[in-house]
């Protein structure tokens, strides 16, 4: 990496496996993959000595549409004070709505925020940009992972640039559950069986059918038939069990009403840091790893100054303090140079490389599969 | 009101003050009403979202949401039961035995709760009927490992939560109307205190009972927030089955059927319903159709 | 006695979540409902905040403009139909019904498609006669919900048009009173609780609503379009600091009306 070259994907795994072997440190593995921060060269990642794009034609305001309490205030101030350009920002609780929104049409947004299983679908409804990667200075392709970036990429077209990056696992409340699960086999047998009444699941299909899935050992994006019909059994077995199906289960695991849950990596981190006995676990048999990118949505009223913006918020620097603001890790390797040692260091944040083999992207085909809605919405009224 | 006036003015008076109302129909409710409709009988677009067709599938494909449609129905009526006996004697107390000069302040103090986020109210309750709250205290008292959240119970308690101060003001504007003169003739004819409300109360404040019940009904049938947060996602209504199919896998055509078939179902509902009223209570001209 | 009794537990039912949202308003930690101590943070962070006091303010115009439109527009429209009579009236009867009917998110996304296709249609000839493109906005959002609201504000004032003596409406035309003075001088004061109920309700339910602004508000974010988005990454105590200052304010509010009518009544 050291030389700026992109790992392939082969690369990545022998890298893998090499740490698995314990013959690389974790430290080498998250470096030589650009996970981590022993590669980014000093070179290559002090902003400042790359040439900056102009911002005097910019003016008029931005439509930042993007996740709740996900950029640092105090960045966007910064671009406003050196752009003139005022940020209006929207915030939003899915990528469904998103979508929905953008197809109903009308929304007068510039950048937005989509995670990599709807770009395909932003694309194929002609509803996104491909990006001028020249109008984008500051971001380097080079210093981010491939498996980030082709997810960001359709026919070899980049349509989207990535921001960060999580894992879906499940929270355990080790005060009451003592059972150690490791595995998404013992968190539906967990909830079957000893755990009943304090188990939570998320109201999503597209995880909560993906890791009943991978209880039988399947994609987590199968959409074959007969796997979703077992998987489907799995739910409405354990449904008379489940505490809840909410994707809100912050309030009831801090309260103590549920004892596990499935989990994306913020909230496992932020239930880990209030409450030391939360314990946040990647399913061993895998699961999802997910990343969010930058976009442009087709007939964006102020196209330049989202270029600017975007390329405003992916400057290593500026980036760093992101990753700090919304707790997420960066994809770029540059930006994990900069970011302190406790956050590189949260097992949460950067899970053991052996639990990353096994995660798999959502597919779009897997978001929008009708039968997959079907079965949730028989889930959910059984 | 218009006798006195000649008639050609009198119509001209009645459209005027219709016509803004009328405006209002035409491009918010008829226009997209339309496109409900249109939606109806449409496909499912590859990847979610409309394409246009005509076909009847979309309603065929009804029976698939039958569950929810049956959990709407039994707990929508029995939410709004409960709401008009939590709110009538409320209303009753504030209409006719409140001191005067509190009684607007204690009007609006029944509303103001509802000036906070509804989210943060949820999870109030979340805390409330969880198992530190109220399950906590009843195994003070002997009665162990009760669970209120996510039960169809919790379910009932934010709607007669949530839905009061809509069935309160109904009710209460009809009582207010009430003559106090009425009470007391009745009662210097030597009614007593029941009779007098079963006579002359209750039959003068049916209105605002009906309007009330038939906002909250409503209101609950289409509900989706509190079966999600206080039901745990396991109370399932249509109106969690509409947002499911319209923002979540995006079958806005099968979406649109059901939404259609709900609002019929409400239609018969409510026809029935005042029917039913009607005929009951003696409110010749009542506020409903 | 009981009944005041009755009224004091409806009133501690009401606001005993509420007190729940004001104490986790001073709580030092991120998440709304779990203390990790006392502070006075929130405040602070939310109305530094940009993204939360602009929420607020356009929730309050939105609102605020809804429920004199709903009012107005709903008043006046029951008054009209209690004179009509016929196919038009049951025409209008049953379209008051079905705007309440239609769940919000049906008539969130099908208001937007409907908007979209219209402006579609209409901004080409309105560039070419040099206005303004029609776009998405706060407008739409007041509209969307005055639409829901003046049907409501049409029920509550029905219920109270019926049964109301008419032998004073009649006595006043008798003196020839002209219309306007009977409808200044009776209608409108029999009328005026039910008024000032639809208003409120009207308030309520546009601050309220998170499902149909979401679709129609265009770029803008509403306070319940903020709340609800932010289920997914955490909400934090600002959302209480936000719910307590307005409840605050509008107790202190209304506790000032009520001593200014005393003042009022004691002064006549």
């Amino acid at each position: 990496m050291s030389d700026n070259k992109i790992i392939t994907p082969q690369k990545f795994l022998d890298e893998l496996r090499r740490f698995q072997k314990g013959s690389v440190t974790r430290r080498h593995f998250l470096g030589v993959t650009g996970l981590g921060l022993a590669t980014a060269v000093l070179g290559t990642a002090m902003p400042g000595l790359r040439p900056r794009k102009a911002y005097a034609a910019l003016s008029g305001t931005v439509n930042l549409t993007t996740w709740p309490n996900y950029h640092n205030q105090e960045n966007l101030d910064a671009f406003t004070k050196k752009t003139g350009v005022t940020i209006n920002m929207n915030v939003f609780g899915s990528n469904e709505e998103m979508l929905a929104k953008l197809q109903a049409g009308s929304t007068g947004w510039d950048v937005f925020v989509p995670t990599n299983y709807t770009i395909t679908t932003y694309k194929g409804l002609d509803l996104i940009e491909p990006l001028d990667l020249k109008l984008l200075p500051n971001y380097d392709p080079a210093t981010q992972d491939q498996r980030f970036t082709s997810e960001g990429a359709v026919d070899g077209t980049v349509y989207a640039v990535p921001k960060d990056w999580g894992t879906t696992g499940f929270v355990i409340n080790t005060k009451n559950v003592t059972q150690k699960p490791a595995s998404w086999k013992e968190f539906w047998d967990l909830t079957k069986g000893p755990l009943t009444g304090r188990v939570m699941v998320h109201d999503y299909q597209l995880t909560t059918i993906g890791n009943a899935l991978k209880y039988f050992g399947y994609s987590f994006n199968s959409n074959d038939e007969k796997q979703l019909g077992e998987a489907e059994k799995l739910m409405l077995e354990a449904k008379p069990h489940l505490f809840a199906i909410n994707s809100d289960y912050q309030p009831s695991m801090r309260n103590g009403d549920a004892w596990m849950s499935v989990c994306w990596t913020g909230d496992g981190v932020q239930l880990k840091r209030d409450l030391p006995e939360m314990e946040y676990v990647i399913g061993k048999e895998g699961g999802e790893i997910w990343t969010d990118y930058f976009a442009i949505p087709k007939g964006a009223p102020n196209k330049e100054a989202a270029y600017a913006l975007i390329d405003w918020l992916l400057t290593p620097e500026i980036n760093a303090k992101e990753v700090q603001a919304h707790g997420y890790p960066s994809t770029d390797a540059r930006t994990n140079k900069l970011v302190p040692k406790e956050m590189l260091e949260n097992p949460i944040l950067y899970p053991a490389a052996d639990l990353l083999t096994n995660l798999e992207f959502g597919a779009a085909a897997t978001l929008t599969n009708p039968l997959r809605a079907e079965i949730m919405a028989r889930f959910k009224s059984a | 009101m218009a006798a006195s006036l000649p008639s050609s003015r009198s119509k001209v008076v009645t459209t005027l003050l219709v016509a803004p109302a009328g405006l209002f129909f035409l491009f918010l409710l008829i226009l997209p009403l339309i496109v409900v409709i249109i939606y109806s009988f449409g496909a499912r677009a590859e990847a979610g979202g409309y394409a246009p067709a005509f076909t009847f599938d979309n309603y065929a494909n009804l029976p698939a949401r039958g569950q929810a449609f049956i959990n709407t129905l039994t707990l929508a009526p029995l939410g709004t039961l409960l709401t008009v006996l939590f709110a009538y004697p409320l209303a009753y107390f504030l209409a006719v035995k409140a001191n005067e000069r509190l009684r607007t302040l204690l009007l609006v103090l029944v509303i103001v709760p509802f000036w906070t986020s509804q989210l943060l109210r949820y999870y109030a309750w979340i805390m409330i009927l969880g198992s530190k709250g109220i399950p906590s205290w009843l195994a003070w008292i002997g009665m162990t490992d009760v669970r209120i959240i996510n039960t169809p119970w919790a379910v009932l308690i934010g709607a007669v939560y949530g839905f009061l101060p809509l069935m309160v003001l109904p009710i209460y504007v009809s009582l207010e109307k009430l003559d106090k003169r009425l009470l007391e003739a009745s009662a210097d004819l030597g009614a007593d205190a029941p009779r007098t409300f079963w006579q002359v109360t209750l039959p003068l404040s049916l209105p605002g009972v009906a309007t009330g019940s038939m906002l909250v009904f409503i209101l609950l049938m289409g509900e989706y927030i509190l079966p999600q947060l206080l039901g745990g996602g396991k109370v399932f209504f249509i109106g969690n089955a509409l947002v499911d199919l319209f923002l979540q896998s995006r079958n806005w055509p099968f979406g649109a059927a059901v939404s259609t078939a709900l609002v019929a179902i409400m239609f018969v509902t409510i026809a029935v319903y005042m029917r039913f009223v009607l005929s009951r209570g003696d409110t010749r001209r009542a506020a409903l159709v | 006695m009981s009944l005041r009794l009755y009224a004091a537990f409806i009133y501690v039912f009401l606001y005993a979540p509420i007190a729940l949202i004001v104490f986790f308003s001073f709580n030092a930690g991120r998440y709304a409902m779990d203390w990790q101590g006392f502070s006075l943070d929130w405040y602070g962070r939310a109305f530094t905040n940009p993204i939360v006091t602009k929420a607020l303010v356009t929730s309050l115009m939105i609102a605020g403009s809804t429920a004199v439109i709903a009012t107005v527009v709903g008043t006046l429209c029951a008054l009209g139909l209690e004179r009509m009579r016929g196919w038009l009236r049951q025409l209008f009867d049953a379209l008051i019904y079905v705007a309440i009917m239609v769940p919000g998110v049906v008539i969130g996304i099908s208001t937007l498609i409907a908007f979209v296709t219209v402006f579609d249609a209409v901004n080409p000839a309105l560039e070419a006669v040099g206005m303004a493109r029609l776009q998405m906005g706060l407008w739409t959002v007041i509209a969307a919900h005055v639409l829901f609201n003046l049907a409501v504000v049409v029920l509550i004032i029905r219920a109270r048009l019926a049964g109301m003596d008419r032998s004073l409406v009649e006595a006043s035309e008798d003196l020839y009173a002209t219309p306007f003075a009977t409808f200044r001088q009776v209608v409108l004061p029999a009328l005026l609780p039910s008024i000032l109920a639809g208003f409120l309700l009207s308030f309520t339910f546009s601050f309220e609503d998170f499902i149909i602004a979401f679709f129609v508000a265009g770029p803008n974010t509403t306070l319940p379009i903020y709340v609800f988005s932010s289920i997914r990454r955490g909400v934090t105590p600002e959302i209480n600091a936000i719910g307590t200052a307005v409840l605050l304010t509008s107790l202190a509010l209304l506790m000032l009306a009520q001593f200014l009518l005393r003042a009022r009544a004691r002064a006549l």
